[in-house]
């Protein structure tokens, strides 16, 4: 009797078990049922009546991902028959999650992307060209041409720039005055940057927090002609290693005379939270304009933007995309994708949702409409990024795939010289060497 | 009588003592999770919040979008209840096969066993998410809970070992009682390895809980998010983090652990005095 | 015979499921990720065979990856016994059947709980920080404060440390090993006058030995393998000056943000080896100490 109910219970297992690895099993039967339906709807809405389900993904924070889930939703009451899935997740989760969809071909319709992965992913088709789009679906009537070319790899614009940066220095106005320095002139050279160091290390007070290396080393090049990467990525911009040499040693020696931070300091910070520069005890931070809103929000003081050190920073500075949207190459609706583009960049309702904090809008009229309804900290930077839209020149061709790993190099070598480690002279013969490397296969 | 009070009261006093000092670090995260987010760093040495608020917990509690805190930690129960189930049955059974029964081909497979934990998740990542792609499961909780009936050589490894140490004498009087095969594992085996067991559902409710790669991977719907991906969305790499809010509901992701821990440790420590083996 | 084809049978009906998984779930992805080993391969263009020169590159081209090879031993040969003995020893203190007890297990279970989130990596900022507990408890006893994330070795001491004081999930299965053991055995020595040295020697040891050969393998396993701590605390880069560079971290970086999956791949069966062989001589050694009360006692 025993015996043979063990017997079942056995067989009972081993069909159930076998009944797991078919297709449809119950035991998930809260996330089957939207998933269903939401498959048929995608498949009716390439046929029938015009119903469009769009998958978007994007990386963001609570504050983004409340007032994007608004602007869909505003979307979808101005556009009757289209529905947005929103996907949504943390930057290194966003990463980590796309990677094996494009793969798969499973990538959403509708991507964020950022300049970093751009060519990563439009140089391996799985991203569609826009330019079928223009003056269709998406109305670039309101947006310069250089904005648009910002997402341009090769032939084609493989994602839409919706929003722009420039680095500067965000510096702190009354610990300026404090080591006896008035004001930093819009001309300002790497010469008045020295002096000034001085005069905060004679106070006690940083100046700075160091450079991240590959933004401001390709500013650097820029501003003597070269850029970072050869134009059609297949080596480095530059030819001279001197300007490495030139670049790392002011970064180096700023270090040794404490006007920078060392490097085994800054590695001790939890977060920005406590960065010198927010406590008041440094004057400033080059960075992006994006991230001046959050400076002024985590600290106590006020600051202001300065442009950065010439001579030539106009051929330095650049505006940089701040965020794209791209439309998958296997995005069966690439059209109501590219309305919705459109409708993000170009939508003054959804612009006041957006409030500038995807960066500063690309739209000329949404931004000067915008600048009565943002927050005072957000105006200095859209005031700043209309003096740069004047000085600055075109970015030029975006990283080249690989870039990660160069990237990854130079912080890498930037790093030992801060530590003094080795000499800037050498730290150039490598980063020669690895980046030929990287870029030459 | 006075030096056995004595012995246990310096007992107590140590182990509770070690118990402050591997535990600061979670004091700390607690007792932040009660200061105002921009004073966590300020205030950071000192272990009082003051002010005392309790904002942090009601804004994470709001969650993003259309979706509160609640729904996150309903997801992950789901999901862990089903793995759970899935490791205890599929687990002992494989154990049981492993170390009880000689059949042609146990050493080999127990071979390939053990090797599928040596090669990094990484690699066979991308090429499992294509399988499970092609089966039409992305999206959904099949991808992350299906496997668990199929055994995990962790566990199994672990229940493995376990069932070594039970003298074979028991089996022998058992099948002379009249059990079959199947008999020897749920009426002999089965109840005398509930620590292990114990111990499998304590790891696999933790492990999945705090499961973040699968969850990223595997759900693209906000819906069906669990709050491991949640946690991490009080973070921004651009602009302003929300500390105070991500460390409020790490407290409170906690407290399931905390409490399945403290239910389950009792299995562990007193399965086998209850089940009534004596030499 | 027939007993023989029965016994085969019932074999295989148990670990049926393990056997069934693998098929579907396992390996092909393993036998892909062979393939891709042998590969130039990007993740989204198809691979490209490229022999041997993945594992030729590893060992005489890049200096990154002996370096990360390098702290992993360390990581792996210093956090293993330091996590095993420690767990061992606190289990053995906690195994007492009083109520007071469970709560302290509960306790010293709580730091393995926390696990790989970020609150881990902020926590941990803030206690090895300059003005963290650490470096205060340093200057007390008149040692100069460390900076603890700025220094590439005390990093990596600083991820041992985090791995030590996450012993929760060793200690649980030795507890669980150690009341495994039937209390006659040392009612029996007790009455023979043992002490306890002699009694955790002769009874312990060997009546624990197949939880330690199973923590020692898995513990090993999961150091080689670890990630998680190594990613959050360095904010993904392995720093500073790659002190935290582990094999897991690097291989991921190759994979995903360098877009080299051949060589990651490449890198994870090398590991496989050298896990293998590490396994392969702590099962070979447990002959001469683990002992099978099942098998007689051998």
């Amino acid at each position: 009797m025993k015996k043979s109910l063990f017997v079942l219970l056995g067989i009972m297992m081993t069909l159930w078990l076998a009944a797991c690895s078919g297709d449809d099993s119950s035991e998930d039967a809260t996330s089957d049922v939207d998933d269903d339906a939401t498959e048929d709807t995608a498949d009716d809405a390439a046929t029938s009546d015009g119903d469009v389900t769009l998958r978007i993904a994007w990386w963001g924070e609570q504050t983004r991902n409340d007032y994007t889930l608004e602007v869909i939703e505003l979307f979808e009451e101005n556009n009757p028959g289209i529905t947005l899935e929103p996907e949504y997740a943390s930057w290194d989760d966003y990463w980590q999650k796309l990677a094996p969809q494009a793969a798969a071909n499973e990538l959403p319709d509708i991507i964020a992307m950022d300049l970093s992965y751009l060519s990563q992913y439009a140089n391996n088709n799985q991203l569609a060209d826009l330019t079928p789009f223009f003056d269709n679906q998406i109305d670039l009537t309101h947006i310069s041409e250089d904005i648009v070319n910002g997402g341009a790899v090769e032939e084609g614009v493989y994602g839409f720039n919706i929003g722009v940066n420039a680095v500067g220095l965000h510096y702190n106005q009354e610990l300026l005055k404090e080591v006896g320095i008035d004001e930093i002139p819009a001309d300002w050279t790497w010469d008045d940057y020295i002096e000034m160091s001085n005069n905060a290390v004679d106070n006690d007070v940083y100046f700075d927090t160091g450079f991240q290396p590959d933004v401001f080393f390709n500013f650097y090049l820029r501003q003597h002609g070269q850029r970072l990467y050869a134009e059609d990525g297949s080596g480095l911009g530059y030819d001279d290693d001197q300007l490495f040499v030139d670049f790392f040693t002011i970064v180096r020696d700023q270090v040794e005379k404490e006007a920078s931070p060392t490097p085994d300091y800054l590695a001790q910070l939890a977060g920005p939270e406590e960065d010198p520069t927010v406590k008041g005890e440094g004057i400033g931070v080059f960075q992006w304009s994006n991230q001046f809103v959050g400076l002024e929000q985590i600290s106590d003081y006020e600051f202001e933007i300065a442009p950065m050190p010439g001579p030539n920073a106009e051929d330095g500075l650049f505006l940089k995309p701040s965020m794209f949207f791209s439309i998958s190459e296997n995005s069966e609706q690439k059209e109501a994708a590219a309305q919705f583009i459109d409708f993000f960049v170009n939508d003054l309702e959804a612009n006041k949702l957006i409030l500038g904090e995807r960066g500063v809008p690309v739209n000329s009229e949404i931004n000067e409409a915008l600048l009565d309804e943002v927050s005072d900290s957000q105006a200095k930077v859209f005031e700043y990024i209309a003096w740069a839209e004047e000085n600055s020149t075109e970015m030029g061709a975006p990283d080249p795939a690989g870039a990660g790993e160069i990237i990854s190099a130079l912080d890498n070598l930037s790093e030992q010289v801060s530590y003094g480690e080795i000499s800037p002279e050498d730290a150039a013969e490598h980063f020669r060497n690895q980046a030929e490397g990287i870029l030459g296969n | 009588m006075k030096a056995k009070h004595v012995k246990k009261l310096v007992y107590h006093i140590i182990v509770a003592g070690f118990a402050v000092l591997l535990l600061y670090p979670v004091i700390w995260l607690v007792m932040s999770s009660f200061k105002e987010s921009e004073l966590i760093f300020a205030t950071a040495d000192s272990l009082i919040p003051n002010p005392f608020v309790l904002s942090n917990y009601a804004q994470g509690w709001e969650g993003f979008g259309n979706y509160g805190f609640g729904t996150f930690i309903f997801n992950t129960a789901v999901f862990v209840v089903l793995v759970l189930i899935g490791h205890l049955i599929s687990c002992s059974l494989i154990a049981f096969g492993f170390a009880r029964l000689k059949f042609r081909g146990r050493a080999f497979w127990f071979a390939i066993m053990i090797m599928t934990l040596m090669l990094p998740y990484e690699v066979v990542m991308i090429p499992q998410y294509i399988i499970f792609a092609q089966l039409d499961w992305l999206n959904s909780l099949k991808p992350l809970v299906v496997p668990a009936y199929f055994g995990h050589p962790f566990f199994i490894f672990l229940l493995v070992q376990f069932i070594r140490t039970i003298p074979r004498e028991l089996d022998e009087a058992a099948i002379i009682d009249g059990c079959n095969t199947f008999g020897i594992y749920y009426r002999i085996i089965l109840p005398l390895i509930t620590p292990a067991l114990a111990t499998t559902a304590i790891f696999t409710f933790y492990w999945t809980w705090d499961n973040l790669l699968g969850p990223v991977l595997y759900l693209n719907s906000p819906s069906k998010y669990t709050v491991s991906m949640a946690l991490n969305m009080f973070l921004s790499n651009e602009t302003v983090s929300n500390w105070g809010a991500m460390f409020a509901m790490s407290v409170v992701s906690l407290i399931p652990v905390f409490i399945i821990f403290f239910i389950f440790q009792r299995y562990v420590v007193e399965g086998i005095s209850t089940s009534g083996l004596k030499g | 015979m027939q007993t023989h084809m029965k016994q085969n049978l019932w074999g295989y009906i148990f670990i049926g499921p393990f056997i069934i998984g693998f098929l579907a779930f396992t390996i092909i992805p393993i036998i892909a990720s062979f393939y891709f080993s042998f590969t130039s391969y990007d993740l989204f263009s198809s691979p490209e065979w490229v022999g041997f020169d993945n594992f030729r590159k590893m060992f005489t081209d890049d200096p990154r990856y002996l370096h990360s090879l390098k702290i992993t031993f360390i990581y792996v040969f210093a956090g293993v016994p330091l996590r095993l003995i420690f767990a061992l020893v606190v289990a053995m203190i906690l195994n007492t059947a009083s109520r007071a007890v469970g709560l302290y297990r509960t306790l010293y279970y709580l730091p393995s709980l926390i696990g790989g989130s970020v609150a881990v990596a902020i926590m941990w900022r803030n206690i090895f920080g300059d003005e963290g507990i650490v470096n205060i408890a340093l200057m007390t006893m008149g040692i100069d404060p460390v900076r603890w994330f700025g220094n590439p070795t005390a990093a990596l001491w600083m991820l041992i440390f985090l791995s030590v004081w996450q012993f929760g999930s060793s200690m649980l299965i030795f507890l669980a090993g150690l009341k495994s053991i039937p209390q006659s055995y040392y009612e029996a020595a007790s009455v023979d006058g043992a002490g306890f040295f002699q009694k955790f020697f002769t009874i312990t040891i060997p009546m624990l030995s197949p939880v330690i050969l199973f923590n020692a393998i898995m513990q090993t396993i999961a150091a080689f393998m670890t990630f998680v701590p190594a990613f959050i605390i360095s904010k993904g880069t392995g720093g500073p000056l790659d002190g935290t560079l582990l094999y897991s971290l690097y291989l991921f970086m190759q994979g995903f943000e360098f877009f080299h999956m051949g060589y990651a791949s490449a890198m994870a069966w090398v590991m496989l080896i050298i896990i293998a062989i590490l396994t392969s001589l702590i099962f070979f050694s447990s002959r001469f100490w683990v002992h099978y009360e099942s098998e007689g006692g051998r």
